[in-house]
């Protein structure tokens, strides 16, 4: 039976895992924006940057970006700065690699989605908003991006579960989190099978949890489209 | 296009009744509450031409896919060549082997070139060897005026080559009766044409044939005789001329007034 | 951030151990999980109530990180006697196995829904016509059908089995050295973090792209017949 004390451990430790996906799902949406926006043109130059980045950040385990971060990230973080012309001298938190490496990594993905979404919108939105002399950024702001939202929505439901259950692997790096606790009771009360079967109810019920919400979300965005009638549900979970 | 053999020694019998091909006899079909065909008869003799015409939702879409068993009837029976169709595997299996069907949407193997769509079937389910499959599928490619694209996939056809395709994919498997289900319904004017003409052409070697089809100049060429549905029901059955020239229902005048 | 070529050619062996562990892990792992995942598969696509039992499974091993599976599978199973005590031990007490076994249950959750999608994006009406052609389902199923789903998975396919590489520095968890241990083990004795993390990361960026220019070759031979727009 899980004693009390180490349940309320694993929900501090849950809290700590909501917390870190959060920032780096954040960071992951602000990369991916800024990338898909630069490199909508097939030929833009943000492409030199954007290349290299996409390729390295999606052929790599995060876990290994993770390490890469934790253990080398002062050192990256001085010399970066000391380019720039700071003389700074940074510890980085496991909090901080994890969300670095997660955020940077699934930006890439979420870039690639955002991107197809932005495509997809039809050609023709663009054109009636120029026609209707509406200036550039409006037309981004106020036409393309909720349109964009609405076809990228369930890729970007799928990509958070994805950096939620990845937070879990990046936890090796010793990030005191919902894993590093329910590791820590299993030693403690040599009974380990209650607590990790208490850590993936907490990640099945967070899948859930974000389907639920993602659906309602997906209503409100999808106002004014024809919904097409999927039979079932959409996906498995 | 040659006379097919089955075909010549049965239509040479005179003075005998041929078993009817087809035998459908208080047919129903519901899908839920919903009531689609209605006590259906219908007999179809060998080497008949049968086309079935009405407005859409009428039910003949779905009286000929009953036939070879891709909607199941909730009553009545169906015969196909004296095998009673039941929802048993080797009686649907029996009765299939005896018929072909062509479908609206073509429904070609798209992975799959124009010749290996033919030989499919003739290897897994005739079993027959890989030469002799390739030579029957390049003979009724040939038939069809298609064999120059055996080796295209298709997707590089036309809608018209495809649905040529279609039918010699079912020819090849030589079936005593053939199913036509709105075959020109999905093709642009041009391609109509083509595919009519290997249907006139196929009428002419005796096979007995049941087209759903909204070609009335087809329907008035080659049928023998012509069946009238509407809500689910057979509303008028007459040979071809007295169906087009002397219908007897009001319906059948209204709808022949407009398809005109 | 530097790079020390001497050491990262001195570690190269021990890195190269570590991507035969984690080869060792992956390619069991991507067999046992497509043969898991073609029987959910089919059971999701059965009509109503009798597809649930698929559809809880696909929910559990999709919803449930690796990292978890791998620690109920290898810590958590042991502590009860009918695992310890019996002939289950020899399978249990071995990383490997519990790796195999908590990879491929959660690859075989994706699978599944890929395969389903797949099989899904069939148009019916080309197995109407193999039917009327007279082929028997299980000749549908195994000549028709599947070849048909295979190429239309073979993005969503080449997406996961990406994953899958990287999903493989979990079993560092469990005591086995693949790649990114190995790294770390490296790392422990040189006290360079980036040497050998950056050259664990170049060999995978390797593998990766190798599975990326393999998977084109392959969409190339198998959807020829498409129409490129």
């Amino acid at each position: 039976m899980p004693l009390a004390g180490f349940v309320q451990q694993l929900g501090i430790g849950a809290l700590m895992t909501i917390q870190v996906a959060v920032c780096a799902y954040l960071l992951a949406l602000a990369i991916g924006t800024m990338f898909a926006l630069a490199t909508v043109r097939p030929r833009s130059l943000a492409n030199i940057v954007w290349l290299p980045y996409a390729s390295i950040f999606t052929g790599v385990p995060s876990l290994l970006v993770a390490f890469l971060f934790y253990y080398g990230g002062s050192e990256i973080v001085i010399s970066l700065m000391a380019i720039v012309g700071i003389k700074a001298k940074v510890e980085v938190t496991p909090f901080a690699a994890a969300v670095a490496a997660i955020g940077m990594v699934y930006g890439a993905y979420l870039a690639d989605l955002i991107r197809s979404a932005i495509h997809n919108v039809p050609r023709g939105q663009f054109e009636a908003a120029r026609v209707l002399l509406i200036p550039a950024p409006m037309i981004w702001l106020r036409v393309i991006m909720p349109q964009v939202l609405r076809l990228a929505l369930p890729g970007m439901t799928n990509m958070w579960i994805v950096v939620l259950k990845d937070t879990a692997l990046v936890s090796l790096i010793g990030l005191k989190e919902i894993m590093a606790y329910a590791k820590l009771a299993s030693g403690v009360t040599k009974e380990p099978f209650i607590y990790y079967l208490l850590a993936s109810a907490f990640f099945l019920g967070m899948t859930w949890l974000t389907y639920f919400v993602a659906g309602n979300l997906e209503t409100w965005a999808g106002q004014g489209s024809r919904r097409a009638k999927i039979r079932g549900k959409a996906h498995a979970l | 296009m040659n006379a097919n053999p089955t075909f010549a020694a049965a239509s040479a019998q005179p003075g005998t009744t041929a078993p009817a091909a087809i035998s459908i006899t208080g047919l129903n079909k519901h899908y839920g509450a919903f009531h689609v065909l209605r006590d259906i008869n219908l007999q179809v003799a060998s080497g008949e031409i049968v086309v079935l015409c009405g407005p859409s939702g009428s039910g003949k879409s779905t009286l000929i896919r009953c036939i070879n068993h891709l909607e199941q009837h909730t009553s009545g029976q169906i015969h196909v060549n004296g095998t009673l169709l039941t929802s048993r595997a080797e009686d649907v299996a029996s009765v299939r082997r005896q018929l072909g069907m062509v479908f609206q949407s073509f429904n070609l193997f798209p992975h799959m070139t124009v010749l290996d769509n033919c030989t499919f079937a003739l290897r897994l389910a005739l079993k027959m060897s890989a030469k002799e499959a390739e030579c029957t599928a390049r003979e009724y490619l040939e038939k069809v005026r298609v064999i120059e694209q055996a080796a295209k996939f298709p997707t590089q056809l036309s809608g018209g080559q495809q649905q040529r395709v279609a039918i010699a994919r079912a020819l090849c498997l030589q079936p005593r009766i053939m199913l036509f289900d709105e075959p020109t319904s999905a093709l642009d004017p041009e391609s109509v044409g083509s595919v009519l003409r290997i249907m006139e052409d196929l009428a002419q070697t005796g096979i007995t044939m049941i087209c759903v089809t909204h070609e009335m100049g087809f329907a008035r060429r080659v049928a023998d005789r012509c069946v009238f549905m509407e809500g689910g029901q057979i509303i008028e059955e007459a040979l071809a001329e007295t169906f087009f020239t002397a219908p007897a229902s009001d319906r059948l005048k209204n709808f022949i007034d407009q398809v005109l | 951030m530097h790079f020390d070529m001497q050491v990262a050619w001195d570690s190269l062996p021990k890195l190269l151990a570590g991507l035969g562990n984690t080869f060792t892990v992956l390619v069991p792992v991507l067999i046992l999980g497509l043969l898991f995942a073609i029987p959910v598969a089919l059971g999701r696509l059965k009509p109503g109530a009798r597809s649930l039992p698929a559809t809880i499974y696909v929910s559990v091993f999709r919803g449930v990180p690796s990292l978890v599976l791998l620690y109920l599978i290898y810590s958590g199973l042991p502590q009860f006697p009918i695992v310890r005590d019996t002939f289950l031990w020899t399978f249990f007490s071995n990383p490997y196995f519990c790796a195999w076994l908590g990879l491929a249950l959660t690859h075989s959750g994706f699978m599944a829904e890929i395969i389903r999608g797949a099989l899904a994006a069939i148009p019916p009406g080309t197995i109407e016509a193999a039917q009327t052609l007279g082929l028997t389902p299980r000749q549908i199923l195994f000549r028709l059908r599947l070849p048909m789903a295979a190429r239309y998975a073979l993005k969503a396919y080449q997406n996961e089995l990406l994953i899958m590489v990287k999903s493989t520095s979990a079993v560092s968890a469990i005591t086995i050295i693949d790649l990114t241990a190995a790294a770390n083990t490296v790392f422990d004795y040189t006290y360079d973090p980036f040497t050998p993390l950056l050259t664990a990361a170049a060999i995978y960026w390797c593998i990766t792209n190798a599975i990326r220019l393999g998977c084109s070759a392959a969409d190339r031979k198998f959807n020829r017949h498409l129409v490129r727009q």
